[in-house]
């Protein structure tokens, strides 16, 4: 085993919380509001249930062979050459999510924080400790997200409680204004980025101690990482309506800047900046950490730890070139992604589990 | 210049961390694997700061995938 490292189902289910909160924790409310408008909560909704049926679709399949990873398990049903094939592409779509996820956290910083360093100098700042945390292995990871994960959830409830007075009902209405199109527009955006990339999870399956719990957890974390979107899409929409939150790129992160209890209580956006630094880390390492490992796994390596410095390096400039601009991001990747995490999170596990059923029962 | 000394220098430290071990154990395969992705990462990066155009491997997806996005969307129109 190239991973010998071990974790429980708590500590699963804590991952698949950080990994599904993630980038989205920033970017879900404006990305659902561009269709569904004022329905983005429902969107999220929507989104969300789907979600959780993709869970249990990954459920399913790791259930079968619990003591294998995806790339593994691909190997053995679809024989070695196509399996590798496969996999290989399910690399590339683990390494091109990681150089996405820290663009995104790349240009976050640079365009509310410190404007004028080159995000060159941060992606390679972040990318140190994403380096250690993947070098480190899995237990380390899961150990590290299972401290975060209080600090997470209080800091957020703390954005949900200071902002609840300036709620106002009327702005989630008219509810469903244009029929339900937009609204199933918006979810296909959210499905696709964070609930198809779940598919990663696969790779991490069986180091979880009782494969009975893999998937309980599996399912666990996806559902509470999709309430905290949807609380934080109805928040936005309440709080600012459905323009605003559409033309701001960070909504989450500009609702806690209009926090202001008795003009004394307020600017205090720098809690969700650390609760998305949070997030975005453990979705960032275990993208990498993905990566790294099925590489490894479709050469057949005995490690994988020496692979992480050279795939930092292209990981930095993947992350330049992936996305030039925000235009192109929102305009091109937002659209593309949905489709093409439906190849790798939808059809490549059913692909597997039909075939896998059929050879069992004929 | 500069740029190409300071990526050598990081791959010399690169190599410095990573090879030792990797030779102790015996892992040839392994060290091809890091020979050949170091060397390409090392190219990526000495062209990404020497600014030559790197080609996007978003646009090719986009390429492969817009028509499945556009009938997906066109759907729910």
């Amino acid at each position: 085993m190239l991973e010998s490292g071990k974790i429980d189902g708590k500590q699963f289910t804590v991952l698949v919380f950080m990994f599904t909160t993630g980038s989205s924790f920033l970017l879900a409310p404006s990305m659902l509001a561009s269709e569904a408008k004022q329905d983005a909560w429902l969107a999220a909704i929507l989104g969300v249930v789907v979600g959780v049926l993709l869970a249990w679709l990954y459920h399913s399949l790791g259930n079968l062979y619990s003591d294998m990873t995806l790339v593994e398990y691909s190997e053995k049903i679809l024989g070695k050459w196509i399996g590798k094939a496969i996999s290989f592409l399910f690399f590339t779509f683990s390494f091109l999510l990681a150089a996405l996820v820290l663009r995104n956290m790349g240009d976050f910083i640079t365009t509310q924080f410190i404007p004028e360093t080159p995000i060159k100098s941060i992606h390679i700042l972040f990318l140190i400790i994403v380096l250690m945390g993947t070098r480190l292995g899995l237990e380390t990871l899961a150990r590290s997200a299972e401290f975060f994960f209080p600090w997470f959830i209080v800091l957020f409830l703390l954005l949900v409680i200071f902002i609840s007075p300036q709620i106002e009902l009327e702005k989630i209405q008219p509810i469903l204004e244009e029929g339900i199109n937009p609204v199933l527009r918006s979810s296909l955006l959210i499905i696709g980025f964070p609930f198809l990339e779940l598919v990663l999870f696969l790779m991490i399956f069986p180091y979880v101690n009782r494969p009975k719990e893999a998937g309980k957890a599996l399912l666990m974390g996806t559902w509470m990482g999709g309430v905290v979107l949807i609380v934080l899409t109805a928040l936005a929409i309440l709080v600012m309506g459905a323009d605003q939150t559409t033309r701001n790129l960070y909504p989450s992160y500009y609702l806690a800047q209009k926090i202001n209890i008795g003009n004394f209580f307020q600017r205090i956006e720098a809690i969700v900046a650390i609760v998305w630094f949070i997030s975005i880390f453990f979705k960032l390492t275990i993208c990498f950490y993905v990566s790294t490992l099925s590489l490894a796994q479709i050469l057949n390596l005995k490690e994988y730890r020496m692979l992480v410095l050279p795939l930092v390096m292209i990981l930095i400039v993947l992350s330049l070139v992936s996305s030039p601009n925000i235009v192109y991001l929102v305009s091109v990747v937002l659209y593309v992604w949905p489709s093409y995490a439906l190849t790798f999170g939808l059809f490549l596990p059913l692909l597997l589990l039909g075939i896998a059923a059929v050879r069992r029962y004929v | 210049m500069i740029v190409i000394l300071g990526i050598l220098l990081i791959v010399i430290v690169i190599v410095l961390i990573e090879v030792p071990s990797l030779l102790k154990k015996g892992l040839k395969k392994e060290l091809w694997v890091f020979g050949i992705l170091l060397f390409f990462g090392t190219g990526l990066n000495i062209a990404q700061g020497l600014q030559i155009d790197i080609p996007n491997p978003m646009d090719w997806i986009n390429v492969v995938y817009k028509p499945i996005s556009d009938f997906l969307f066109g759907l729910l129109r």
